[in-house]
């Protein structure tokens, strides 16, 4: 039994070897996306129409805080991600628990401040400057949105099956995509939040 | 076991290695935050800093969060994550090149040429500024040399032909010799032996012209505002 | 009320047009019909279960090549309606069915060459190239199934939802783009295409270019992780390294295509300005990032026909390939290359001298790698034992309409060239050459390479010869009228012209070489029946009729569901071959995890087809439930952790042991005639055909044999 069992883990360590790349490779097609966003953010961002341009929109403590709330939630999963290889379901569930009350956190300052600007009747359809700021932010946003929802389902699920190893596989993939969301944003906080005041 | 836990750990990360990342990540956010707020440099040397600092910390959280370049050979990851970056290169500094490009030819002067010459007085309901219709002709003749008239007054939105019935061809710039303008999008007209061009008045005010091959054959036309 | 409900449907988006109600009838209501014909004959069971829940790459696989197939009919037919347009329609020549030219009105005309470029590349090329992959690639890499099964399906049926949406428009809507296959901004804004047409072009390719991204992933995943022990990448077959360089473009710029057409949508419904002409937006930046993906992409085309060729020439040479080193490399040099040369799509939009420059000759440079590929295909051939089966014919009808292509191809690189010949005729008999001589050649030699493999029977050869003569003859009598009408200012989509231009002559002769097309493609069909027909003498029961060299021939055909009973090492390059030189290794059993089949993939599907449907009418309610749906199923499926089972090795034994017995009896009545009465030791001619095809159709009705022919199966 010892040799069919021997068979599994292997089939088990594969299985995953696979999974681990497979998304790694998804990464790299979600950023070529992301890269559509920020070319066209860069090509039409001088393009105001006559409206307001980011140096007039953009608060820089509002964005500051943002980057280290989502940079801290980036911290906190690998922390998790440490418990989850330890098996201390415990420490997984705090862990992440905190991840996705920063996340939330980010996200709601994400849309106050978006929820302003169109109440100041800066919509995305004033300027090519508004469009691609709404569209490349709301695309990280709705990306957060995304992964929030994935580690409510799947922390859902750590409470009702514990932690076995296909739920660790999904916390890996999981925090794999935080990590990633976390490197667009830095560079969402630098070309977008930043360059508008150089 | 054992060995598990120890690819585990060279793969995985431990809690040092993230909270290193955590700091530098966190010091990698804030200088470049402080030397944008506090104006310690400007224009282009500071852009160029914050986007290093940027790449710097994606290298940080790459190296630190996401474990890359620690999986056993061969480093797939790592290779595709290269060819993306290079990608990502070429994606974004190919547009910009060549959007900045387009404009730059395609821009004010040049399609200045293009308006007044097909008579596009308005797009979308905005004014180019060329003009609807043609009013009178004047003819400016280029005979032995010498420009006749002179002086051509005429009001905006006329347009003006040039004539060279001399013997060999002739470049008409715009303004003195040594400092060429444009008038109209128009930079320079060649006319062949015998030849003649028609340009629409479309600017107002007084405008010199000249051969560029011999400057002395020279002239002026003033175009009066509507 | 209504339009909270209904969006924007309405009475009069039904079809009351002559070629919308042509066009619901030939293309939805008849593959209804014949699927409805299928299940009363088979069983509903029988399809859900053996087929449209598969996950086995080689009927999904097969599924591809169907619906495939089934485009390329309506593609061509487009593409004769368009050659008819163009042969009636000279100057003032009296115009039929309401138009003022020809018979198709300008805006008709318009959305005819879109829908055909759209589904030639996207349904036809992508869907038999996909096929292809599917099926081959985990056989010549020693694997059971792809990386991720459930991603395949997946990818499947985005796919048919793709194909569904560009013919669903003649039933719903009555309108397709009409912006040319690219849909070009400013045009393809809601402030010149107000209509619903080009929502349709949106999202039709938008839901299979999803599709194709994740089974890029898939491909990637499995080729880069799923070898047999002892293939190293520079061992795989040529074919497998193809797919890889071709997928690995595709999961590079499908996402550059996702974005893009997201931001047209945006500039569509909300409103936003990236391509409009007002408020900032930049018309320009649209070709710019479409191009980016454009380009590249018919290269993810034209890639997998070189790997098949390479096997091909190899086999039907009966020799190593010339220079592995050299074949690979040249396809990864063509790969990176295709990465950097976009602007040639665009050299009259106005950029200066030195990008044109730098564009002009990094489309050159592509040129180099894809000479080394032929040179290696040519130096195989050389001295080498060479059978001209069907596939060699196609591969040399490749090298001289491909070459053709090519060599105008360079002729355009030139900046100075192309702003006469940009949107010309000329250009259009270029990439023409290069699609059909390159992918369309491509994919009839690897089909009637590997027909054998996944049907078990081999493929007529005379009526194959026939077809194969058809569509050179045709080609060249469509084709070579176009270059020179190129060159003498024909511009491309006109729906008329001045008869004073003297073009009417050539486009007649188009039109011919079109029909000769045509005949061509009824021909392969015939082939494909002819061949089943023929069952008993064409059929293969050893699995290697080629005498191949690579791994996908030491299996049965067509291969049991698990491909193999044991992984085989394979350590040298054509392992196939070095193990029949070798000896075969004795078969052993094994314990195999099969995955099981899922819905899952359909139900995400129509959902995701649902909401983009719902996308097009503007159906908020729909689209929201459906977004809904697809997060519903999407997290059923991964939380789902029984998604396998294990095949024991006493039950493979048993299915081996079967499959080893039916060959047998298949090969002793190899020889006895059929109850069809089929004379002749050759393969049947076209006259055979036809009587055959007759006599059973008389005996079908006099008999009322349906009744007793469904039983039977």
């Amino acid at each position: 039994m010892a040799e069919a069992e021997l068979a599994e883990r292997r089939h088990e360590a594969a299985y995953n070897d696979r999974v681990m790349f497979g998304f790694w490779v998804y990464l790299m097609t979600d950023l070529l996306m992301f890269t559509v966003l920020f070319a066209v953010y860069a090509v039409l961002h001088g393009n105001t129409a006559g409206g307001p341009a980011g140096r007039e929109l953009f608060s820089q403590p509002l964005a500051l805080a943002e980057t280290l709330i989502l940079l801290t939630s980036s911290f906190t999963a690998g922390l998790g991600m440490i418990a989850a290889r330890r098996g201390r379901k415990q420490q997984v569930l705090l862990w992440f628990g905190i991840t996705f009350a920063l996340g939330l956190a980010f996200l709601s300052l994400e849309l106050r401040e978006f929820a302003e600007f169109v109440r100041e009747g800066h919509t995305l359809s004033t300027s090519a400057f508004l469009s691609s700021f709404f569209v490349l932010v709301g695309t990280h946003g709705l990306h957060i949105t995304s992964g929030l929802l994935w580690m409510a389902a799947t922390l859902f699920f750590v409470v009702k099956r514990g932690l076995n190893a296909p739920l660790v596989r999904k916390l890996t993939l999981l925090s794999l995509f935080w990590h990633f969301l976390d490197i667009v944003w830095i560079f969402i906080f630098t070309v977008v939040y930043l360059m508008a005041f150089v | 076991m054992s060995s598990t836990e120890q690819t585990t750990k060279r793969e995985h990360g431990t809690t040092a290695s993230y909270i290193a990342g955590f700091v530098l990540s966190v010091a990698f956010t804030i200088i470049p935050y402080y030397l944008v707020t506090r104006h310690v440099v400007s224009g282009l040397p500071l852009l160029a800093t914050i986007l290093g600092f940027a790449v710097l910390q994606m290298i940080v959280q790459i190296v630190f969060f996401l474990h890359l370049g620690r999986e056993k050979s061969p480093h797939w990851q790592l290779s595709f994550f290269v060819a993306t970056a290079g990608i990502i290169f070429v994606v974004v500094a190919g547009s910009l090149w060549i959007m900045h490009n387009l404009h730059a030819n395609m821009a004010a002067e040049a399609s200045k040429k293009l308006v007044n010459g097909e008579a596009i007085y308005q797009i979308g309901g905005e004014k180019t500024g060329a003009c609807q219709e043609a009013r009178a002709n004047h003819q400016v003749i280029i005979r032995d040399g010498s420009v006749s008239p002179l002086h051509i007054e005429a009001q905006l939105c006329d347009t003006l032909t040039l004539i060279n019935e001399d013997d060999m061809a002739r470049v008409i710039a715009f303004g003195p010799h040594d400092h060429h303008a444009t008038y109209a999008g128009e930079a320079e007209l060649v006319l062949g032996k015998g030849r003649g061009k028609t340009i629409t008045l479309s600017e107002s005010g007084t405008y010199r012209f000249h051969d560029h091959l011999h400057e002395q054959t020279a002239g002026i036309f003033t175009v009066a505002p509507q | 009320m209504k339009e909270l409900l209904l969006g924007r449907l309405d009475w009069h988006a039904l079809p009351h047009e002559w070629f919308t109600i042509g066009g619901t009838i030939g293309f939805i209501l008849l593959p209804l019909l014949a699927l409805a014909v299928l299940i009363r004959i088979r069983g509903w069971k029988w399809l859900w279960g053996e087929w449209l829940t598969s996950v086995d790459p080689k009927r999904i696989g097969i599924m591809y090549f169907i619906v495939a197939g089934f485009m390329l009919l309506r593609g061509g037919l487009d593409a004769l309606m368009v050659w008819l347009q163009q042969a009636m329609a000279a100057g003032t020549a009296h115009g039929y069915l309401g138009a003022t030219h020809g018979y198709l009105s300008a805006d008709h005309f318009q959305q005819i060459f879109t829908a055909h470029g759209n589904i030639m590349v996207f349904f036809v090329a992508m869907g038999f190239v996909f096929g292809l992959i599917n099926y081959i690639v985990p056989l010549q890499i020693g694997a059971r199934d792809l990386a991720s099964p459930f991603l395949n399906t997946l990818g499947f049926w985005l796919y048919v939802g793709g194909v569904v949406m560009v013919n669903m428009f003649f039933g719903l809507g009555g309108e397709y783009a009409a912006t040319g296959w690219l849909a070009i901004a400013p045009l393809s804004e809601s402030q010149f295409s107000p209509g619903v047409g080009v929502d349709y072009w949106i999202w039709s390719l938008q839901i299979s270019g999803i599709g194709t991204t994740l089974g890029a992933i898939n491909f990637i995943m499995t080729i880069i992780k799923m070898r047999a022990p002892g293939m190293t990448i520079w061992k795989m077959p040529a074919f497998t390294w193809a797919s890889l360089c071709s997928m690995i473009m595709a999961m590079t710029v499908f996402p550059l295509l996702t974005a893009t057409l997201f931001l047209l949508f945006f500039d569509r419904y909300l409103g936003t300005h990236f391509f409009t002409t007002m408020g900032g937006g930049d018309p320009m930046m649209y070709t710019n990032l479409i191009w980016m993906w454009g380009h590249p992409e018919v290269y993810i085309l034209v890639l997998p026909a070189f790997g098949a060729f390479t096997e091909i020439v190899s086999t039907f040479s009966r020799k190593r390939i010339a220079s592995y080193m050299s074949n690979v490399l040249g396809m990864i040099g063509v790969s990176a290359f295709a990465l950097s040369v976009w602007l040639h799509h665009f050299f009259t939009m106005g950029a200066g001298a030195d990008v044109n420059a730098f564009f002009g000759v990094m489309t050159m440079f592509i040129a180099i790698p894809t000479s080394v590929l032929i040179f290696t295909w040519v130096a195989t051939m050389y001295k080498g034992r060479i059978r001209f089966t069907t596939p060699m014919l196609w591969f040399l009808g490749f090298i001289a309409v491909f070459t053709i292509g090519g060599m105008a191809g360079v002729v355009l690189a030139v900046p100075p060239a192309d702003f006469q010949l940009h949107n010309s005729l000329f250009l259009v008999a270029h990439f023409h050459s290069n699609v059909i001589g390159g992918v369309l050649f491509g994919i009839f030699a690897a089909l009637s390479y590997w027909f054998p493999k996944i049907t078990g029977i081999r493929l007529n050869e005379r009526i194959g010869r026939y077809a194969f003569v058809c569509w050179m003859v045709g080609f060249c009598l469509s084709f070579i009228p176009m270059y020179i009408l190129g060159i003498m200012g024909a511009t491309r989509r006109l729906d008329h012209y001045d008869a004073s231009t003297g073009w009417q002559p050539f486009y007649i002769l188009m039109l011919v070489g079109g029909i000769v097309i045509a005949t061509g493609v009824a021909l392969q069909l015939v082939q494909i029946m002819a061949s089943f027909m023929q069952k008993r003498r064409l059929g293969d029961t050893t699995g290697d009729p080629w005498d191949g060299r690579t791994l996908e021939w030491a299996t049965a055909s067509p291969p049991q569901s698990y491909n193999f009973t044991v992984i085989p090492e394979a350590p040298t390059r054509d392992a196939f071959w070095e193990m029949k030189q070798r000896g075969l290794p004795k078969r052993t059993y094994e314990d195999i995890h099969v995955p099981k089949n899922t819905a899952a993939g359909i139900y995400i599907a129509a959902f995701a087809f649902l909401a983009c449907f719902g996308f097009v009418w503007e159906i908020t309610w729909l689209v929201i439930v459906s977004i809904i749906g697809v997060l519903a199923v999407f997290v059923a499926r991964t939380f789902d952790d029984h998604t396998e089972h294990t095949l024991t090795a006493e039950e493979v034994r048993r299915l081996e042991s079967e499959r080893k017995q039916r060959d047998e009896a298949a090969r002793k009545q190899k020889d006895t005639l059929t109850p069809l009465n089929i004379k002749g030791a050759e393969d049947m001619g076209l006259l055979e055909f036809a009587r055959t095809v007759l006599a059973f159709g008389w005996d079908v009705l006099k008999n009322k044999r349906w009744r007793r022919w469904q039983k039977q199966s």
